[in-house]
């Protein structure tokens, strides 16, 4: 029994995630791609070249301005949850290339506790702001990122699993030489919440990183700026 | 007295909203039109992003005045406004929401809702403050106005809009449906004043000039409410000694407003090809956008998405950049003394936030006034005077009470903290709404057009 769980959650589910999260994010990301869109609408100051364009998006995803400006809570927890996942993933994501960097436990666990905090206080501020209503979907991916996350730096602190072996398994995985993952049941829990999570995720979440691509305030070109 | 359908206040009549007549069918039949490419290729990306990507995070509540100057009450948030037309597309028009309805936010449309929207969408000036809070750039307002573009596919628009807007325009050449003659007699009347005032000086007010380097088109209202901004024109236009002309209904449409901007997309575009008949006959080297600012918006801006480059052989500008070229090129000598009262500035939305108008107007009143004072928010931040999304026009039932009590005491408490005496706007539509304001808060604040005070600094 638990062999087939171990089949399931470590060597079919992941195929199926990844298949999943690819072809949902391609298509959210295609779909928005070939809507026409003639009418720019802008919101000034308008953006007059790629360049800067490109800097306003690499500045809104990192600095936050909406938020900072007119909401100082969701900007620090916006901030500590997106830096925290950032982190937390590159540190999931260097399997694919090496089995350890130094201090990755340390650093993993930190970046972790940052993001299932910045979670955490989502969830708090959906519950008691009453500015706009929160449905069950909403509280739902929060609830299983909170999961993933704290399995996952709990996991981290107590260095339960053997960074070796989640090497081999992660590359098993990628050359299609699939082979059991570490056994650990809290890792494996960890492992299955994390597969949903992204599964989820681009039929929810993952919209609002692509529509900082095509939302209202990027845009221009030279008929826009009374430059035509 | 006519029953509650959002909030305690009514923009629109019974005869309108027709609240006892079924209209929900209809309503998601005009909604599902609205989400298909063929009908609605203009704003159908930002539209649908808006719908799918928002959650719920409420960060545009704190940018929108009417959610802070009500005390913030819940209904008066971007997102709840949004989201009564958002569940609704949920539940009709995704998967996720016909398969997990009310879980993931989704709502069946009720006769209750349809009412509802329809006075909630006018609410929302569409000043897209809000836009510029989200984190990912979506824009509550462009939802507001699609569900008015739906509204409108029922019947539901409100008369100062369309009957007396739009139609109006089409037909008479003004929205306020101004004579020639009176026209002509108010245009005599304005050169006769100048003359009076400027010793010596020759004013020629040419209209219907074919050819002219500059042909101004002005909101009518101004004709009737606002005569000081024409006289300021007038003025600085033979000042400057460059070739202008205004228009009148001899050659089309002699009123820069475009009302449908509001309301529907199909009666904007109505409103574009009239201006285009008008500015083939008159063929200026430039269309000069007066004091209105979603003239600006449509004329400046969308009218160049819109229209192919080919049908439109002009330049359009507004009446500050031109005011502001003069300024820069030493053809208007200012002496600012003659303007000693301490001023500050709204920047209308239209011309900031949605048109890129920032810098223009701040060098103009430098060189124009001795004491000008910086009202805060301002520029792309500032808050909307509500008189935006044709609220300005639309005082009937008691709308006028909602406009003061929500808008405009966030936005009265704005211009107090600047103790300036003149409010200088460039915009038409905020020039009504700041002189409801003073009448309705007893204010000692003058509003003024920025022509006026720029015609009254000119050194001779």
């Amino acid at each position: 029994m638990y062999e087939y769980m171990l089949l399931i959650v470590g060597i079919i589910l992941p195929y199926l995630t990844l298949a999943v999260f690819g072809i949902a994010l391609a298509y959210n990301f295609f779909k928005w791609m070939f809507l026409p869109r003639p009418v720019m609408w802008a919101i000034f100051p308008a953006k007059e070249n790629t360049v800067s364009i490109l800097l306003t998006i690499a500045k809104r995803i990192f600095s936050l301005p909406g938020p900072r400006k007119f909401d100082k809570l969701i900007f620090t927890l916006a901030w500590m949850f997106h830096i925290g996942l950032i982190v937390s993933l590159s540190l999931h994501a260097k399997y694919i290339f090496l089995p350890h960097l130094p201090f990755e436990y340390e650093m993993g666990s930190i970046a972790g506790l940052f993001a299932a905090i910045g979670s955490f206080g989502f969830i708090i501020r959906r519950y008691y702001d009453k500015r706009a209503e929160s449905y069950f979907a909403d509280y739902f991916a929060l609830v299983l990122l909170i999961i993933t996350l704290l399995l996952g730096t709990y996991i981290r602190i107590l260095k339960l699993v053997d960074p070796a072996q989640l090497w081999g398994w992660v590359q098993g995985i990628l050359s299609l030489n699939p082979v059991l993952p570490p056994t650990n049941t809290l890792f494996l829990i960890h492992l299955f919440f994390a597969q949903i999570y992204m599964m989820y995720l681009p039929f929810k979440t993952l919209i609002h990183p692509i529509a900082i691509f095509y939302g209202q305030k990027v845009i221009l070109d030279k008929r826009h700026i009374g430059k035509e | 007295m006519m029953e509650k359908l959002f909030d305690e206040y009514r923009g629109l009549s019974d005869k309108k909203i027709r609240p006892n007549e079924p209209k929900s069918e209809q309503f998601l039949k005009a909604f599902k039109e609205l989400l298909d490419k063929k009908n609605n290729w203009a704003f159908l990306l930002p539209f649908k992003l808006s719908l799918e990507a928002c959650t719920h995070c409420g960060t545009c509540a704190e940018a929108c005045p009417v959610y802070i100057g009500s005390g913030r009450e819940k209904i008066y948030s971007p997102v709840y406004r949004a989201d009564m037309l958002r569940r609704i597309y949920k539940k009709y028009f995704t998967l996720s929401g016909r398969i997990f309805g009310r879980l993931v936010g989704a709502k069946e449309i009720t006769e209750r809702d349809v009412n509802a929207l329809a006075e909630a969408a006018y609410r929302c000036t569409i000043c897209r403050r809000c836009a510029l809070a989200c984190p990912f750039g979506l824009d509550n307002g462009l939802i507001m106005r699609e569900a008015r573009k739906i509204l409108a596919e029922l019947g539901i628009v409100p008369d100062e809009l369309k009957e007396e807007g739009v139609e109006n325009q089409i037909t008479y050449g003004s929205a306020p449906k101004i004579p020639y003659e009176a026209l002509m007699n108010i245009l005599d009347f304005v050169k006769s004043e100048i003359e009076e005032n400027r010793k010596n000086v020759n004013i020629e007010v040419p209209v219907d000039k074919v050819g002219a380097k500059y042909l101004i088109i002005n909101n009518a209202g101004d004709y009737l409410s606002f005569l000081d901004t024409i006289r300021g024109i007038v003025e600085i236009m033979n000042y400057v000694n460059e070739d202008w002309t205004f228009n009148s209904q001899n050659t089309g449409v002699f009123d820069n407003v475009n009302y449908g901007l509001f309301y529907s997309d199909k009666d904007m575009i109505r409103v574009i090809r009239a201006h285009l008949e008008t500015f083939k006959k008159l063929k200026p080297e430039y269309v000069v956008v007066g004091e209105c600012g979603h003239a600006y918006d449509v004329l400046g801006h969308l009218m160049k998405d819109l229209i192919p480059a080919e049908e439109r052989p002009f330049k359009v500008i507004h009446i500050v950049e031109l005011y502001d070229k003069f300024l820069r090129e030493g053809k208007l000598k200012l002496d600012k003394d003659k303007n000693s009262a301490p001023v500050t500035f709204h920047d209308s939305c239209k011309i900031g936030r949605c048109g890129g108008i920032y810098d223009e107007p701040r060098r103009l009143i430098a060189a124009s006034c001795r004491d000008f004072r910086e009202m805060y928010p301002n520029r792309e931040y500032n808050y909307c005077c509500g008189g935006g999304g044709g609220f300005a026009l639309m005082s009937k039932y008691n709308f006028l009470d909602f406009r003061m009590k929500t808008y405009g005491k966030l936005k009265v408490q704005q211009i107090k903290d600047t103790g300036a005496s003149t409010l200088i706007t460039i915009c038409a539509n905020c020039k009504r709404q700041f002189l409801d304001m003073v009448s309705y808060y007893n204010l000692n604040t003058t509003v003024s057009g920025l022509s006026e005070i720029i015609a009254n600094a000119l050194v001779y």
